[in-house]
């Protein structure tokens, strides 16, 4: 394969480490002895470039933008579409920009009769069998083409069918129930090729045939299915491929564009939410290096539609008949009021996946001001050792972008791929490009890429942290090892000994680079983070214990406290977005803001946090979630100290100040302290094999209750099950 | 520093009036003319409103400025009151217009939290 | 019919007189570059190499350095073709396993290269080559006596599978126009009946012998040389005298 260096197809996955520590000192070589920089002419103008750097991207540094296709700065390059041809002075023909590396002296010209002519040239034979259909083509508008065509290509058309043969036509192929095809339009940049090829890591596309008959597809009948596979949607330059869901449904001229995050995941991708008559009409990524390259996975892509089914549009209480009914905000807030009044300190809270940090902070405030403590998250955290007190053992200490730095990464009870797949296309980077190596402790998953699979056995962890087991000194000698830990596995029961375990093996590694934090912990839900910042208690161990009067659900729809564990009277206030377990089991509904329809804060499992915005807002009778608890505070007589989200953002302050430091990630500390504290656990590891619950494709894209009240995330496990059935 | 900015104030161009008499002149004059038009107005606009309501009106609005001192502000709300009774007289208005004067359908807006919350106003 | 069509509205345009602007015919392959399941070409028909050919395999496997097997694709999508008279899905697939490569991977080589037939084609592929020289030479008629011997038109492939009739460009022998190609032999210099004398041949079951029909060993001139049939000249030969 292109990828597949030399070394790791001698060893196939067995670990050698002298071939790679051949391969590392040669690299350290180069290091040392760094070329001198080339100087270039572009337009006139004198750049220094490194050796090796191409024309395309020495035009860039001086800020000439040369027109491409198929190039793209993250995947490899093709040379394929001509689009970039540039003129070099004393060279007889253009050069294709974007795979010609300079040469001293050279003076290119972006702007010369030449370029000018190669670029009409090129844009005339694109369009020659590029249909005219931009008007029924869902691309119109934020088309690489069109814009393209108007910029560079020629001012009127030699096209003319005389014969009416008519153009290359391609028949449309089925990739799935996310991409629709339109493979006339195709002009064969091989971008979403490389793509699949090199990031998603699923070489299920390609070109066949050859000359004017080549297409860009399948060949046999088969889906294009990935947890990235969206992205080919941004990739493409023209309208082939194009989203399925939003096809025909905006163009981009009349769409408002709203900077948010996505919280369906622990990662925080950046996103855009392109807004029409107050409805989320798709979403899509918005770059950035730190989180999420410029990549989106498909359920945050695409799950958006069930922002807009399964709403709690009004406040709802159950009647004697044990029937919700809907009722206003007066009468449900009074109703919840007494019941609270009448509670005394007998209230508990369990935090949901999308609980953002304002309604978190404006909760535990409630709940303290009326006496109780019982604030816990629906996902639990070993208590042990140093348990949540330091923040260092509940991140992704390394960051998403350093995962692509390091040179052996462990893997325990996770599977990144399905958990956190932007984080996974980092890791994938790191081992085509980096000679990474991956061991995983876990159910044996697809991770994309080759790994050890060492088992899905605790006694592993401790033989490693013995110091006995075969990829011990591997893990030892690593200049930057990095143990990636899913947070699964820490809600086991043994959880807080499987941590202490990993905090020592962490302790025992010896990473080269200053700042390099080996331990890392990948959490599943975007509130987790927030919520132990804030300083709720992981688990809903408490709440069984104190089985409180009333108890209140900020989203908690995982199911993890039954009605059987709580007192027949304890009175459940839901308080959401999305008619999912929770509201089934609540005496009481309080219809709360998705994350496109509020400006809130989330912490992701970097510790970085940042904020949505408005992009449309709530539907029906739908609050904002900490201004609910903020009315209610003041019916009973408790009244919260804020008012706006100024306020109350201060108050975060006061609470946690990096709460409110938006993309900064702030960096824990007091490792030492973790681990010595960690040597205090007295428990020892289960038996019980390490198990995730994402195990396959299918398991990924109903996962929440926004996705799971998805129709697209629900045709999606269709089609992967279809696929599992084809021959293919 | 004073000084210069004193004189600049006293150098003011008038509007209309040059003292404040003149501008209690001409306020009493505007006054006179709406009183005189209301019959009128009300006829024309055949609004709901009787004619002794209507001067209850007329009187609520004139001291509703009744602590505004500075001559150019009274002379500019002088004539912005002349403006008015024209367009009134004329029928450049309709009876809706007429009736914002009383301001009888518009709620005030809620200020704090909770009825803010309630009213989904923010 | 629209082809039909599209004849006429040229020849109408000529007779008019009109129509500067020209424009070549698409051609399109003939060839479709998506796969069908067919009930002679889906994934569940095994296909394996047999005993002989699996040594073969490996030693073609051994001509490529470690990193660099994807290169035996084409040699064993060859060698599969040649056991499999054809190249089904399966056959791409094995090859596939064998280099431990997606399928697209083998599915793209598969499809580029229009010597691997991914359609069922008899036991002799007769291909002949209507490029000009050789249709100077006559290839027409040699393509109708094939048409009429066989019974086939272009494409087609007999129905007791043992031939198929492909029109294919220069193959590259022109000094022996006109020929066919069949299989991996070269028959030249032919007229009809010697046309029909091979196809007969073939169908008795007999291996005609391949190279030129007229006579000749390989492209020398038939009959005398016509030039360079003297002693080479010697050297300062039509030079200046005064140089």
């Amino acid at each position: 394969m292109l990828r597949t260096t030399l070394a790791k197809v001698l060893n196939g996955a067995q670990f050698s480490p002298k071939n790679i520590a051949v391969i590392t000192r040669a690299a350290s070589d180069q290091a040392a002895k760094k070329p001198e920089k080339i100087e270039v002419f572009i337009d006139d103008i004198p750049v220094k470039v490194e050796p090796g750097t191409t024309v395309l991207q020495a035009a860039a540094m001086v800020g000439v933008e040369i027109p491409r296709f198929c190039y793209h700065e993250r995947l490899a390059v093709a040379g394929n579409c001509r689009m970039c041809l540039v003129e070099v002075e004393k060279s007889p023909k253009p050069v294709a920009a974007c795979a010609m590396p300079v040469m001293k002296g050279w003076r290119i010209k972006t702007d010369s009769e030449l370029t000018k002519k190669a670029r009409e040239g090129i844009m005339e034979f694109l369009l020659v069998n590029h249909p005219l259909d931009c008007p029924i083509c869902d691309q119109g508008g934020e088309c690489d083409l069109q814009d393209q065509s108007m910029a560079f290509g020629s001012d009127r058309s030699r096209f003319t069918d005389i014969d009416h043969s008519g153009k290359r036509a391609v028949e449309d192929k089925d990739i799935g129930p996310l991409i629709k095809t339109i493979m006339t339009r195709c002009i064969h940049c091989t971008r979403c090729i490389r793509f699949a090829s090199e990031v998603a890591g699923v070489d299920d596309l390609g070109t066949t045939g050859r000359g004017n008959d080549m297409q860009v597809g399948t060949y046999v009948e088969k889906m294009f299915l990935s947890e990235l596979s969206g992205n080919v949607i941004d990739l493409c330059p023209v309208g082939a491929l194009t989203s399925k869901p939003y096809s025909f449904t905006a163009r981009p001229w009349e769409i408002r564009k709203i900077d948010s995050i996505d919280v369906l995941d622990a990662v925080g991708s950046n996103i855009v939410v392109s807004t029409r008559t107050g409805e989320v009409m798709r979403i899509m990524p918005r770059v950035n290096e730190e989180i999420n390259e410029e990549w989106l996975s498909d359920k945050s892509r695409f799950s958006y539609d069930g922002l807009k089914r399964q709403r709690l549009v009004t406040p709802m209480l159950r009647d004697s008949k044990g029937e919700l009914k809907p009722v206003d905000w007066e009468v449900a807030l009074l109703t919840v009021a007494k019941q609270l009044k009448n509670a005394g300190p007998s209230v508990g809270a369990i935090a949901g996946g999308f609980a953002d940090a304002e309604v978190l902070v404006a909760v535990k405030d409630l709940l303290n001001k009326l006496g109780s403590e019982a604030l816990c998250t629906e996902h639990t955290f070993p208590l042990d050792g140093s348990g949540t007190d330091l923040r260092s053992s509940y991140l992704l200490n390394n960051k998403i972008a350093g995962a692509e730095e390091a040179d052996f990464v462990l893997l325990i009870g996770t599977n990144p791929r399905l958990e956190a797949p932007l984080l996974n296309s980092r890791l994938r980077k790191g081992y085509v490009h980096n000679e990474l190596e991956v061991a995983l402790i876990g159910p044996k998953v697809d991770l994309s890429y080759k790994y050890v699979h060492l088992g899905d056995s605790p006694s592993v962890l401790e033989q490693l942290v013995n110091g006995q087991h075969q990829i011990s000194k591997k893990l030892t000698s690593a200049k930057k090892p990095l143990i990636i830990i899913g947070s699964e596995v820490l809600e086991r029961p043994d959880g807080g000994a499987i941590l202490s375990a990993v905090q020592k093996l962490c302790a025992a590694t010896n990473p080269q680079t200053e700042n390099w934090k080996v331990l890392n912990v990948l959490h599943k839900v975007a509130s987790q983070v927030a919520a132990l910042d804030i300083g709720y208690t992981p688990g809903v161990d408490k709440i069984r214990e104190l089985s409180p009067k009333i108890l209140l659900l900020l989203g908690a729809d995982e199911g993890s406290i039954d009605k059987s564990d709580l007192s027949k009277d304890t009175f459940i206030i839901y308080l959401g977005h999305h008619g999912d377990n929770g509201a089934a089991v609540a005496d009481a509904i309080l219809p709360g803001a998705a994350y496109t329809e509020k400006q809130a804060t989330y912490v992701n499992t970097e510790g970085r946090a940042q904020q949505t915005l408005t992009a449309v807002s709530p539907p029906g009778r739908a609050r904002e979630d900490w201004k609910i608890i903020r009315a209610l505070s003041e019916i009973i007589g408790a009244t919260l100290p804020y008012d706006n989200l100024n306020e109350i953002r201060n108050r975060l302050d006061e609470v946690a100040p990096h709460l409110t430091r938006y993309g900064t990630a702030e960096n824990a500390n007091f490792f030492k302290q973790a681990e010595a504290l960690s040597k205090s656990v007295k428990s020892q590891i289960d038996k019980t094999p390490f198990d995730v619950k994402l195990k396959e494709l299918q398991d990924y894209f109903m996962t929440d209750s926004i996705s799971r009240a998805s129709p697209t995330m629900a045709k999606c496990v269709q089609a992967v099950i279809k696929q599992k059935q084809s021959k293919y | 520093m004073a000084q210069p900015l004193k004189k600049s104030l006293k150098q003011v161009k008038p509007i209309l009036s040059l003292d404040k008499e003149e501008a209690r002149k001409r306020v009493l004059h505007l006054y006179k003319a709406w009183f005189r038009q209301l019959p009128y107005i009300v006829r024309r606009y055949d609004i709901p409103k009787n004619v002794e309501q209507c001067r209850s009106k007329l009187r609520e609005e004139f001291t509703k400025y009744d602590d505004i001192k500075d001559v150019r502000v009274i002379d500019m709300m002088i004539i912005k009151g002349q403006m008015e009774l024209k367009e009134t007289v004329n029928v450049w208005k309709q009876k809706g217009h007429i009736m914002a004067y009383f301001k009888d359908t518009i709620e005030p807006k809620p200020t704090d939290f909770l009825s803010k919350f309630l009213t989904s106003k923010d | 019919m629209l082809p039909t069509l599209r004849t006429l509205g040229n020849g109408l345009r000529r007779s008019a007189g009109f129509g500067r602007l020209h424009t070549s015919a698409i051609s399109r392959h003939d060839a479709l570059f998506v796969h069908r399941d067919t009930p002679e070409d889906n994934p569940d028909i095994p296909f394996e190499f047999t005993a002989e050919n699996q040594k073969r395999v490996q030693a073609i496997l051994a001509i490529y350095p470690e990193g660099h097997k994807r290169g035996a694709m084409i040699p064993l999508l060859d060698l599969a073709q040649r056991q499999y008279g054809w190249l089904p899905i399966s056959a791409m697939h094995k090859v596939a396993e064998i280099l431990n490569l997606p399928s697209m991977r083998v599915y793209e080589v598969a499809t580029f290269y229009t010597m691997f037939m991914r359609k069922p084609t008899g036991k002799y592929h007769v291909q002949i080559c209507t490029t000009t020289p050789c249709w100077l030479r006559g290839s027409d008629e040699i393509l109708e006596a094939i048409k009429k011997n066989l019974n086939l038109e272009v494409g087609q492939t007999s129905s007791d599978k043992q031939f198929t009739l492909s029109e294919v460009e220069c193959l590259g022998a022109c000094v022996n126009a006109p020929m066919v190609q069949i299989n991996d032999d070269y028959y030249e210099d032919l007229t009809v009946q010697d046309t029909n004398e091979i196809l007969n041949d073939l169908k008795a079951g007999k291996k005609p012998k391949p190279g030129p029909r007229s006579g000749r060993f390989a492209a020398e001139p038939s009959g005398e040389p016509t030039s360079l049939k003297g002693e080479p000249p010697a050297a300062g030969f039509g030079v200046r005298a005064d140089l």
